[in-house]
Order: C-alpha cells, then sequence, then structure tokens
C-alpha cells in the first residue's frame, strides 16, 4: 500500500514538473527581451478616446494661446497644466507626445514668470516619465538648455561671486543642447530609413 | 471384444507366489512404459478406462514419497488460497493465481489511470494557458498588421512633427493642431471602412 501510494505521488511529481518544464519551454520559445521603449502597438489603431483626448489638448493649447496673446501668463500657465491630467488611451504614443509638448511650453511660461525651479522640475518630470526618445524629448532638452542660460544670466547678474556658477550653468546648457541634437539626428536617421 | 488386459483390476487376484505368466509380464512391461512416457510428459491421448486408473495411482503414489515438485504458479496458487482464507476474503476463481497485494493494487490501477489522464489534461490547459499570450503576441499583431494601414493606428508623432527648433519650442499649439488634424484623418477613414462603425 505504501509502494503505491509512493508511487501514486512519484506519477504526480512528474506530472507537475512537465508541467513546470512546459512553462520553461514556453517562455524559452520566446527569448525576445521586453523592448527598452515602448513602441506603438499595431494592433492599437485610433480610437474616439484617443480623439476626444487630443481635441482637449487642443483647445487647452488654444486657450492658453489667448491668454497668452491676452498677457495673462497665469491662465495661460493654469491652461497648459491641464493638458498634463488628461487622461489617454492607455500606451498610447501620442500621449507622450503631447505631454512632453505641454511640459516644453509650461517651462517656457513658467521661465517668462521668473519661476526656474518650477520651470526646471516641470521639464526633470517630463524626462524622467519619457519611455522614448522622441522629437518632443529633445525639445525638453532644448529648453532645459534654456534654463541654464537663463540661470546663468541669473548668476552673472549677481557679479563676481555668480562667475563660476555661471560657467557650471552654461556648460550644463551646452550639454542639453548636445543631448537634444543627438536625439534629432538619431530620429532624423531613422525616419530616413523607414522611408 | 474384451482382453486379458481389460480385466487386469476386475479379475481374480492371482497368488503371490505363484510365477507370473507370460502375459503378466508383457503387461507389466507395457504399463512401465506408459508410467514412463507420462512422468517424462508423453501422455498418451487413448489408453484403457484400467490402465488411467491405475496410471493415476501410480502418480499419487509417486507423489506421496515426496518426487513431485509442485510448479511455482501452483504453489503461489496454494499459499495465496491460505492466506486468503485466513484473513477471510472471497475465494479467487481457479483461473489464475493472483497474489493478495497484487489484487489490491489492481482497486488502484483505475483510480491511477484517471488520476493520470486528470494530470495531463491539466497539464495540457497549463501549456495553451501559459503559451496563449504569446501565441496571441506574435501571431495576432503579425496577422493584424497586414490588415491596419499604418494611418489608422495610434502611433508616435515623430514623422508629422518633425525636428522642433528652438524658435519653434513654444509653438505646441500649432503642433497639436497637425497631430489632430492627422489622427483625425486616420479616424474618419477607418470609420468609412468599417461603414460608419466606430
Amino acid at each position: 500500500m505504501k509502494r503505491l501510494t509512493r508511487g501514486f505521488g512519484v506519477v504526480i511529481g512528474l506530472v507537475f514538473v512537465g508541467v513546470v518544464d512546459l512553462g520553461a519551454c514556453s517562455s524559452e520559445r520566446d527569448p525576445t527581451p521586453p523592448p527598452a521603449t515602448r513602441v506603438a502597438d499595431p494592433s492599437d489603431v485610433i480610437d474616439q478616446g484617443l480623439m476626444v483626448a487630443l481635441a482637449q489638448a487642443k483647445n487647452f493649447h488654444h486657450k492658453a494661446k489667448v491668454y497668452m496673446t491676452d498677457g495673462n501668463l497665469t491662465a495661460a500657465t493654469a491652461a497648459v497644466r491641464q493638458i498634463l491630467s488628461l487622461a489617454f488611451p492607455r500606451g498610447a504614443p501620442e500621449a507622450d507626445d503631447v505631454r512632453n509638448d505641454a511640459r516644453a511650453l509650461l517651462a517656457k511660461l513658467l521661465m517668462s514668470q521668473g519661476q526656474l525651479d518650477e520651470a526646471t522640475r516641470t521639464i526633470d518630470e517630463g524626462l524622467a516619465a519619457s519611455q522614448r526618445e522622441s522629437f518632443f524629448v529633445a525639445n525638453l532638452y532644448t529648453v532645459q538648455g534654456e534654463l541654464h542660460e537663463a540661470r546663468a544670466v541669473a548668476f552673472d547678474a549677481a557679479g563676481e561671486s555668480g562667475k563660476a556658477p555661471a560657467g557650471d550653468e552654461r556648460r550644463q546648457a551646452i550639454s542639453s543642447y548636445d543631448r537634444s541634437i543627438q536625439i534629432n539626428e538619431r530620429l532624423q536617421k531613422k525616419l530616413l530609413e523607414e522611408r | 471384444m474384451a482382453t486379458q488386459d481389460d480385466d487386469t483390476l476386475t479379475g481374480s487376484v492371482p497368488d503371490p507366489d505363484t510365477e507370473p505368466a507370460p502375459a503378466e509380464l508383457a503387461h507389466a512391461r507395457r504399463f512401465a512404459e506408459l508410467v514412463d512416457k507420462t512422468l517424462s510428459g508423453r501422455t498418451p491421448p487413448a489408453m484403457s478406462a484400467d490402465d488411467r486408473a491405475l496410471l493415476e495411482a501410480a502418480t499419487v503414489i509417486r507423489a506421496t514419497h515426496g518426487s513431485v515438485e509442485l510448479a511455482p504458479s501452483k504453489q503461489r496458487q496454494v499459499v495465496e488460497d491460505a492466506l486468503r482464507q485466513a484473513i477471510g476474503a472471497p475465494a479467487p476463481s481457479r483461473g489464475a493465481a493472483v497474489p493478495i497485494a497484487r489484487a489490491r493494487a489492481r482497486r488502484w490501477v483505475p483510480w491511477i489511470v484517471a488520476g493520470t489522464s486528470t494530470l495531463v489534461a491539466a497539464a495540457a490547459v497549463a501549456m495553451l494557458w501559459l503559451r496563449g499570450p504569446a501565441g496571441t503576441g506574435h501571431a495576432g499583431p503579425v496577422a493584424r498588421r497586414a490588415e491596419v494601414p499604418p494611418e489608422w493606428t495610434s502611433r508616435p508623432a515623430d514623422s508629422l512633427v518633425g525636428p522642433i527648433a528652438r524658435d519653434h519650442a513654444g509653438d505646441a499649439s500649432a503642433r497639436i493642431d497637425a497631430i489632430f488634424a492627422d489622427r483625425l484623418d486616420g479616424f474618419r477613414a477607418r470609420r468609412l471602412a468599417r461603414g460608419g462603425k466606430p
């Protein structure tokens, strides 16, 4: 009886080992590593949710433009901020692009109001949240360079004591512009190859 | 026609001190040959009733003297029958001797087969489940990629916008207009192709 029970246990064990092996085999058959950057899933077609989100972003941008024309930078900033909280369809690449573009504009608006720290934070958050390289990410680096330049100017205004930090800011500005240029070059090359 | 051989057992018993008749000697020799053949496994298919009775008697006498051993299967059957009686189990059929342990094991065989089949089926289902996402991740989108035009898909706007010059870093409004218009074209084209269905 004991021998029989032991045999039955062995059979169950072997079957479960087989299941685990099958699982391992199935995962081994798919050796593709997870992508470092997320690209559009071809099955993600443009749907109503995406169009609504894009239309909302478009309206907020126009609203901000009107406020800017009117000189109301605070209201324009608030309008652009609302773009960042729009709900896009999950995984839509346009969401990254639209948000990064809004962050670039928001940073410029904040910079024009003298809020350099807030502008820097806006850019940093955008860069951290980006899933892939794009012209919009390159634009964020461009605005980041402008921010460093603005800081350098501010340090220059402080006199002799601000010379060293101003130099640092200018070097960082150059670094940011370089990164922007590199991303643009890579993407242009990639787009040319795809054509 | 009755012969002298036929009434060996039914005829009168001769005096033990008398000399054997030639017929008796001949019968004794023939019977000895018959016994030898039987012991060597070459029993004649036909024989007289008296010879058969004598042969059985000779076989029993030989067995009682310990000259004959039971075949291993017969020995097992005898032991198993004895053990079975000891535990009060019903007597088995006379066809084949089945050891008690094996008989108990046989009761488990259907359960083992059923259990193993269930586990194998579960393994197959698990395999399909584990491989399901990979399968749909490969064949599905590839098939759909061929069906869905790129302009109908949600995708990065890089090719539409191009590199953003520093002077136009803040022109997000113009870019969102371009993106919206392009995606609206794709959305409408897809909707028209589907007969107005979203």
